[in-house]
C-alpha cells in the first residue's frame, strides 16, 4: 500500500491500460477541441462545426475525469486536474482574442 | 531585413556549427544503433564497446549536435533580426574551433579510454557519469567559456543593432540557458542532492529554456518562410513564453516524486505537470494559424500559390508542432502523474517519451532551421522538395515514431509484470525483460532505428545537393 498522502490505493493491474489510453485522449481529444477552434477562426470550417469542438472538450474532461478516479488520486491532484480541464477549455478563446485585436491592430 | 550569405560572416559561421551538428546527429544514430542492437544481442561488441559506452555517447551526442545547431541557428538569425553583423565575429569563429576540439578529444576519451579511477581523476579527465551532461570537468569549463562567449555576442548583437522581439527572448532565454549549465558542474557524494541539481540543467533546458528557444525560432520561420506579420508572431512568441515558463519551471516537480526529495514535490510536480501540455498545444495552434491566415490573405488577393518559400524547411516546422504536441504532450502527460508515475518511472516507457520527445521537439526545427540555411546560402527565393527531402523526412519521422511505438509496447510490459504484478523487485524487473512483449518491442524498435538511420543518410545526401538542384526559384 502506497502513502495515502499520494492516493487512496493501489492501481489495480486491470486498470493501467484504460489509465493510458485515457490520458493519451486527453490531449488527442484537446488537440482536436483547439484545432476546430482554430480552423473555425481562420475559415476552414463552418461556424456550426464548433458544437463538435465543444463536444470533444467534453470527451476531454471525461477522460481526465476517467484517468483521475481510476488512478485513485488525492484531493489536491482532483483539484488540478480541474484547473487543467477549464485552462484547456479557455486557452484557445483567451489565446484567440488577444491574437484578433492585434491582427487588427496591425492590419487597419 | 534579410541579410545575404555573402556578406554575413555570422552566416558563414552558422553553416560550420550546422555542419558539426549534422556529423554528431550521425555519431547520436550510429551508437544509438550499437546500444539497440546490445539490447537484442547482448554479447555484440562486448568489452570492446560496452551498451554503457554506446549508450553514453548516444545520449551525449544528442545534447550536444542540438547545441551546436542551436549555436547556429542563433548566428544564422541574429543579422536578419538585427540588421547588422554580429558583433565579436572574430571571437565566435575562436569559439566554434575552441568547442569542436573540446568535443572531439571528449568523445576519443569516452571511445578509447572509457572507464578510470574512481577518484577525482576521472571526474576531471574522462567523465562525470551524469546522463547526458557527461563531460569531463576540464570540458565543462571549457564549455562554460564558449557558453560565455556566445552569449555576449548575442548580448552584443542585440544591444547595438536592432533588438526585434525574437532577440529579447533569446537573450534571456540564452542567458538562462548558459547559467543552467552550471548547475550541473558540482560533484557530491549525496546522490539526491547531485540528482537535485543535475535536473535544474536536464529539465530547465529541456522543457524550459530550450522549449522557449524552440518558440523564437519557430517565430523567426514563420516571419521568413510564410511571411507571416511580426507583430502578431511575437506576441504569441511572449504568451508562449509565459505559458512555458509558467508550466515548465515548476513542472520539474515530477522529477522529484522519487529521488529523496520532500513530499510537496508530488503536489506541485502534480498540477503543474498537468498544465504543461497547455502551451505545447498553443505552440501546435500558433503555426496552423498563423499558416492558415497567410495562406487565405493570398486565396483573398486571387493568389493560388502556397505562400511558403523553403517547402523542406516548412515540412520540417511542421513536424516539430506536431512532435512536439505528441513527443512531449501526448507521450509525457500519460505518464507524468505521481500516482502513475509511481509505476512507470525508468521503464521503456520513460524511453519512449525521450525518444519522441527529443525529436519530435527539437530535432525537427533545427533540421528545418538547416535547410534556412541551404536556402540562404545558395541563393533561392522558393526552395522546393527533393525526392530525397521526402524520403528523409518520411524515413526518419516514421522511423522514430515506430521506435517510440515498440518502446511503448515495451513499457507497457514492462510496467504491469516488474511494477504492478511484482512490486518492484529484482525479481519482477527479469521477468518483465524476458516477456514476448518486451522482446519483440526491442526487435522492433532495432529496426525502426536503421529505418531512421537510413533517412538520416537521405538528409545529409539532400542538405549538399539540394541547393544545386534546377527545380527551385531564384
Amino acid at each position: 500500500m502506497v502513502d495515502e498522502a499520494l492516493m487512496s490505493r493501489d492501481i489495480l493491474v486491470d486498470d493501467f491500460l484504460t489509465i493510458f489510453i485515457s490520458s493519451t485522449l486527453v490531449l488527442i481529444f484537446g488537440g482536436f477541441y483547439v484545432g476546430i477552434y482554430t480552423a473555425i477562426k481562420v475559415k476552414l470550417l463552418k461556424n456550426w462545426m464548433m458544437y463538435i469542438g465543444y463536444f470533444f472538450w467534453i470527451l476531454t474532461a471525461y477522460c481526465l475525469y476517467l484517468m483521475g478516479s481510476l488512478m485513485h488520486v488525492n484531493d489536491f491532484t482532483a483539484k488540478a486536474l480541474v484547473v487543467a480541464a477549464i485552462g484547456l477549455l479557455l486557452l484557445p478563446h483567451a489565446v484567440y482574442y488577444m491574437q484578433d485585436h492585434v491582427h487588427q491592430e496591425n492590419e487597419h | 531585413m534579410a541579410s545575404s550569405y555573402s556578406k554575413s560572416e555570422s552566416k558563414k559561421l552558422a553553416t560550420w556549427y550546422f555542419t558539426v551538428a549534422a556529423t554528431l546527429f550521425g555519431a547520436q544514430l550510429l551508437f544509438g544503433l550499437v546500444a539497440a542492437i546490445q539490447y537484442v544481442m547482448p554479447g555484440f561488441l562486448f568489452e570492446i564497446l560496452d551498451f554503457s559506452v554506446a549508450r553514453m555517447v548516444h545520449i551525449n551526442a544528442l545534447v550536444v549536435w542540438m547545441v551546436f545547431a542551436m549555436f547556429g541557428s542563433v548566428y544564422w538569425l541574429l543579422p536578419d533580426e538585427t540588421g547588422i553583423e554580429t558583433v565579436g565575429i572574430g571571437l565566435g569563429k575562436l569559439l566554434f574551433w575552441v568547442f569542436t576540439a573540446a568535443v572531439t578529444v571528449v568523445v576519443l576519451v569516452y571511445l578509447f579510454i572509457q572507464v578510470g579511477p574512481a577518484d577525482e581523476t576521472s571526474i576531471w579527465f574522462i567523465h562525470e557519469g551524469r546522463e547526458y551532461i557527461e563531460a569531463p570537468r576540464w570540458a565543462d569549463l571549457g564549455i562554460t567559456v564558449v557558453a560565455l562567449g556566445f552569449v555576449a555576442n548575442l548580448f552584443m548583437t542585440g544591444i547595438k543593432g536592432n533588438r526585434s522581439g525574437i532577440v529579447t527572448v533569446l537573450m534571456a532565454d540564452m542567458i538562462a540557458f548558459a547559467g543552467l549549465y552550471l548547475t550541473g558542474m558540482f560533484y557530491t557524494d549525496n546522490i539526491s542532492i547531485d540528482q537535485f541539481w543535475w535536473w535544474w540543467v536536464i529539465h530547465l533546458w529541456v522543457e524550459a529554456t530550450w522549449e522557449v528557444f524552440v518558440g523564437a525560432l519557430a517565430a523567426y520561420g514563420l516571419i521568413t518562410m510564410i511571411g507571416a506579420h511580426r507583430k502578431v508572431v511575437e506576441m504569441w512568441l511572449w504568451i508562449e513564453v509565459a505559458m512555458l515558463f509558467g508550466s515548465g519551471i515548476l513542472g520539474m516537480g515530477h522529477h522529484y516524486f522519487w529521488i529523496g526529495t520532500p513530499e510537496y514535490w508530488w503536489e506541485i510536480g502534480a498540477l503543474f505537470s498537468a498544465l504543461e501540455p497547455l502551451p505545447l498545444v498553443a505552440m501546435f495552434i500558433h503555426v496552423l494559424y498563423d499558416w492558415g491566415k497567410m495562406q487565405g490573405e493570398e486565396a483573398a488577393k486571387g493568389q493560388d500559390l502556397s505562400v511558403i518559400t523553403n517547402k523542406p524547411a516548412f515540412t520540417w516546422f511542421i513536424m516539430n508542432a506536431l512532435g512536439n504536441f505528441l513527443g512531449a504532450g501526448v507521450w509525457g502527460f500519460f505518464h507524468t502523474m505521481p500516482q502513475v508515475n509511481l509505476y512507470t518511472h525508468g521503464t521503456q516507457f520513460t524511453s519512449a517519451h525521450g525518444h519522441l520527445a527529443f525529436f519530435g521537439a527539437y530535432a525537427t526545427i533545427l533540421i528545418g532551421m538547416m535547410y534556412l540555411a541551404v536556402q540562404g546560402k545558395n541563393n533561392i527565393k522558393i526552395l522546393n522538395n527533393t525526392k530525397s527531402s521526402i524520403w528523409a523526412v518520411s524515413m526518419i519521422v516514421g522511423g522514430v515514431v515506430g521506435m517510440t511505438v515498440a518502446l511503448t509496447l515495451a513499457g507497457y510490459s514492462d510496467v504491469i509484470i516488474s511494477r504492478a504484478q511484482m512490486g518492484a523487485t529484482w525479481a519482477g524487473y527479469f521477468d518483465a525483460q524476458a516477456t514476448t512483449w518486451l522482446v519483440q518491442g526491442l526487435v522492433w524498435r532495432l529496426l525502426m532505428g536503421v529505418v531512421t538511420f537510413v533517412g538520416f543518410l537521405f538528409l545529409v545526401k539532400d542538405l549538399l545537393s539540394i541547393g544545386k538542384a534546377t527545380h527551385h526559384v531564384r
